[in-house]
């Protein structure tokens, strides 16, 4: 979709700030472009929608070199958003989201659809915001615009460069989460600049970890923590990549559903003995008739009340002990954690016990990357 | 307690008692004998306003704030209707018998009132009390009605009164009866004066800032130059032009204009070469280049403005003011009395894409292109009257100064105001257009506008209220300044002012100085309602 090949930038200052850069950015995936201050990020992306022009190499837009296309037009069906949102202040909301629509000469009761459609999209209600001034605005409600802005004549591609730089941690949390969700309808292809490496675990399809005009490297997220080419990566990724890998993973990905440590709530004592003894733990859950997790029972209860289950069990709140399958593996790690538990149930919304993981598959899993670097040597 | 009320009563009370309220002057030159309110103890009349003056200070000590303020109000606006219409009417009875106030045998040829200091602290007073009395009113919204009442009204009174003749006593107004034709004369010259200049100054101001804002090698060179004109004081430059002018007008016309064509050919080789040379040129060739193109390019383009612009003046003045053309200037009016309302009520006052928009929108333009017609029509009626070439009947013995440029008159009087004009257009254009976020032209020119989309939709819009705040203060600033062109013979309202200073006559200098002063606010005004209409409500500075 778009290919950088042997690409250099010389500023006229005869600074080289990208020093051949060869690069494959897949149909409708995120790539993210994260490196430090400097190294030539937001320099790269300006070169495929030309705000900045190539000394040598080219850059392949949908299979053709992006000279081809007279400057305008490429950058027209390239969406474009930028950490200072650059909103033109003059103009409304609507007229904002309009422009490109505009410059394409659509008619304007597609272009009200359309703008509607979008602030929709990106959680903006049309009716109360639509006639609105930026300034009228909040900062995360500006950016929420910058990017319908970007989405404005649904272009194949965009470039977004810093996006949610200028946005406190939570709300930005909160745009990353709707950009993800987005993306999933949309499906476009994206050259995203950051230097926040959560945010590029987080966002990525792939990233490309750039250093002083060169790609250092370029892999999923999940691939880079845990093959971290050299010592630059793994610095820049951080010492704690072991816990980003595990938020990469998805409860679901690793839990047992086969070998659960688990009685109903009308079972005899004897039995729930034999499970703990049979799984090797130190205790079962415990679920009622219609399989909602109720509680725990282990050996030092049974002791205490070796008549009845009831007795013995620990009552507690499947909110309290469980985890959701579409929890992080590195949320469940937490979890665990901060209950010293072993074990911990996999619940779904209704409490109903699905399956199980262990500290133990949570361990195995951080130590993968680890483990193979010591292999490889660097 | 209300102690601002009764600092009111205090204001007008003691101006009342100590200082004149009327002056009578045996003459237009002579100082004159100043009456107090007491003086007219045989008319009780004027002892009403003393009164009117204890009341707010009585009031002043009540306690019920909101009937305070009503009667505050009241008593205030009483007093102030009062104070302007009574000494009109103690003035006419001066006037009746001046011999007996001013003694047997002054000269009394031409006896003149002026108001004194008694009236104006008396207005004050009544102003003070009435606000005082605002203040105490409980609700907000009832505060602020009265408060634009008291503001709108009360002026809007002073000025029925005046139309009425009830100030006619007033040597101001004796003064201006004496020179009503003369006045209508020197304020059109003035008004001229001031529009072209502005319009002249504006294309090159807005042309030259646009410039400096586009290149930073030449900014400091522009922006250094028209600082330089503003610190020369206008009577010098108003000299300075003297001898150049004086030698361009002797010139024959046909040859000069010879003489233009050839350095504009020039201008336009070496102006091509620097296009087609550009990219190739060293850095330093090419600001040398550039230079030349500009000066080559200016000079006799600015002349050929300024003589085409002096000519324009002469035939204006002529066709506006001669009275031969009463039908067209007439005319010309008319039209565009007629195409400014359909312009309003088009904007305004009909749906956006309704039929009746389309038609007032044709409707304009037919009247704005008949008013473009009458203004060319009186231009030729005008030229045809001896005032404008006088004599000359062959283009070959036509000179320079046949067309209106001579050493002293209009044309060094428009080159100096347009001058002075320069530095507020060129300096807030520059800066407008800078101050434009770079982040917003990167996105626009990120989403694919040619630069010219980014120019008129983007730049210009967001720059447009500091370019018109330059227009405002070029404005002001010429009607003030075009008062000083009267001393090279160009004339304007300073015609009055000098004379005024000359005979040491006040009422001169005021016939003079008031229309400027109305002038400059109703321009001011004027151009601060365009740029509210044309700025978007997105940027528009935050009323508090
Ligand atoms: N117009 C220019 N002329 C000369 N050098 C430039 C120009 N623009 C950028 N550079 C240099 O090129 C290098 C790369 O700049 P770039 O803006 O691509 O960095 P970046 O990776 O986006 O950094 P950041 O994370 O700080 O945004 C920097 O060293 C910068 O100083
Ligand atoms: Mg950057």
């Amino acid at each position: 979709m778009i290919e950088f090949q042997n690409v250099v930038k010389r500023f006229p200052d005869g600074f080289t700030a990208v020093k051949g850069l060869n690069l494959k950015v897949h149909e409708g995936e995120i790539t993210v472009f994260i490196g430090p201050s400097g190294c030539g990020k937001t320099t790269s992306m300006r070169m495929v929608n030309r705000l900045l022009s190539i000394s040598e190499g080219k850059i392949l837009v949908e299979g053709r070199d992006n000279k081809d296309f007279p400057a305008e037009e490429l950058r027209r069906k390239i969406g474009y958003a930028i950490q200072q949102i650059g909103l033109f202040p003059h103009f409304t909301v609507l007229d904002n989201i309009a422009v490109v629509p505009r410059l394409l000469g659509w008619d304007e009761t597609r272009i009200r659809k359309r703008v509607d459609e979008l602030l929709d999209l990106v959680g903006l209600d049309p009716d109360v915001n639509r006639d609105k001034y930026p300034r009228q605005l909040s900062g995360g409600q500006q950016q929420r615009v910058g990017v319908a802005r970007a989405l404005g004549a649904d272009p194949p591609i965009m470039l977004m460069d810093e996006p949610f730089g200028a946005i406190d941690p939570i709300t930005r949390e909160v745009l990353q989460e709707e950009f993800l969700q987005i993306q999933k309808e949309i499906g476009k292809t994206i050259i995203f600049v950051t230097h926040d490496i959560d945010e590029a675990i987080k966002m990525g399809d792939r990233i490309a970890i750039l250093r002083d005009g060169l790609l250092e490297q370029y892999d999923t997220p999940d691939n880079i923590l845990a093959h971290p080419k050299d010592r630059f990566v793994r610095d820049f990724v951080g010492s704690d990549r072991s816990l980003k890998r595990l938020g990469l993973v998805r409860v679901h990905e690793l839990m047992d559903t086969e070998k659960v440590p688990s009685v109903r709530i009308r079972d005899t004592v004897e039995k729930a003995e034999q499970v703990i003894k049979e799984h090797n733990v130190r205790s079962a859950f415990v679920v009622d008739d219609d399989g909602e997790l109720r509680g725990w029972v282990d050996l030092d209860g049974i002791r205490h009340s070796p008549k009845s289950l009831l007795d013995a069990m620990t009552e507690a709140d499947y909110h309290e002990i469980g985890v959701r399958k579409n929890n992080t593996a590195r949320e469940a790690l937490s979890a665990m954690v901060a209950r010293s538990f072993r074990i911990t149930p996999v619940v779904d919304k209704s409490g109903r016990l699905l399956g199980s993981i262990t500290l133990k598959a949570l361990q195995d899993l951080a130590e993968q990357g680890w483990g193979d670097e010591e292999g490889n040597g660097s | 307690m209300n102690r601002i009320a009764m600092l009111g009563g205090l204001i007008a009370g003691l101006g009342f008692f100590f200082l004149p309220i009327l002056n009578l002057k045996p003459n237009r030159l002579a100082s004159g004998t100043s009456f107090n309110l007491l003086e007219f103890q045989g008319d009780d009349r004027y002892l009403m306003l003393f009164l009117l003056a204890l009341i707010p200070i009585v009031l002043s000590f009540r306690n019920d704030a909101e009937s305070r303020g009503w009667m505050l109000v009241g008593s205030g606006s009483l007093l102030f209707l009062l104070t302007l219409i009574l000494p009109a009417g103690a003035g006419a009875n001066l006037l009746l018998d001046p011999e007996a106030y001013l003694g047997e045998g002054a000269f009394i040829r031409n006896p003149r009132i002026l108001p004194s200091g008694g009236m104006v602290l008396g207005l004050l007073g009544a102003y003070v009390t009435i606000f005082a009395g605002v203040r105490d009113l409980a609700r907000a919204e009832v505060q602020m009605w009265v408060q634009a009442i008291a503001t709108w009204v009360a002026p809007l009174i002073a000025i029925g009164l005046l139309v009425n003749g009830s100030f006619d006593v007033y040597s101001i107004l004796v003064e201006f009866y004496a020179n009503g034709a003369a006045l209508e004369q020197k304020f059109v010259e003035h008004l001229m004066f001031v529009f072209i200049s502005l319009g002249v100054g504006f294309v090159v101001g807005v042309g030259l800032g646009l410039w400096a804002s586009r290149d930073e090698r030449v900014a400091p060179v522009i922006l250094y130059a028209v600082g330089i004109i503003q610190t020369i004081p206008s009577l010098a430059l108003f000299g300075v032009l003297l001898v150049p002018l004086a030698r361009l007008g002797d010139r024959a016309f046909l040859p000069t204009l010879g003489f233009f064509g050839v350095s504009l050919a020039i201008a336009l080789v070496i102006g091509v070469s620097y296009v087609l040379l550009a990219d190739r040129e060293p850095a330093r060739l090419k600001i040398v280049h550039l230079l030349a193109t500009a000066i080559t390019a200016t000079v006799p383009l600015a002349l050929f403005v300024g003589v085409f612009v002096s000519f324009l003046f002469r035939l204006a003045n002529v066709g506006f003011t001669s009275g031969a053309y009463d039908s067209t200037t007439t005319t010309i009016f008319g039209l565009l009395a007629a195409a400014l309302v359909t312009w309003i009520v088009g904007r305004w006052f009909v749906k956006p894409d309704g039929f009746l928009r389309t038609w007032l929108r044709r409707a304009n333009w037919l009247l704005s292109g008949a008013t473009t017609v009458a203004v060319i029509v009186l231009f030729v009626q005008a030229a045809g009257n001896s005032r404008v070439l006088g004599t000359v009947d062959s283009v070959s013995t036509l000179t320079i100064r046949d067309l209106g440029v001579s050493g002293i008159g209009v044309a060094p009087a428009l080159i100096a105001l347009t001058l002075y004009s320069l530095l507020p257009l060129v300096r807030n254009t520059y800066a407008g257009l800078n101050n434009v976020d770079p982040a917003i032209i990167d996105s626009g020119r990120g989403m694919g506008m040619t630069p010219s989309q980014r120019f008129f939709q983007i730049e210009l819009p967001l720059a447009f209220p500091v370019i018109m705040a330059g227009v405002r203060n070029a404005g002001v600033a010429l009607v003030g300044i075009g008062t000083v062109a009267t001393v090279i013979g160009a004339g304007g309202l300073g015609d009055f002012v000098i004379q005024g200073i000359v005979n040491t006559s006040i009422d001169q200098i005021l016939l003079g100085a008031i229309p400027a002063i109305a002038l400059a606010l109703v321009l001011d005004a004027t151009l601060r309602g365009l740029e509210g209409i044309f700025t978007s409500p997105g940027i528009k500075q935050v009323q508090s």
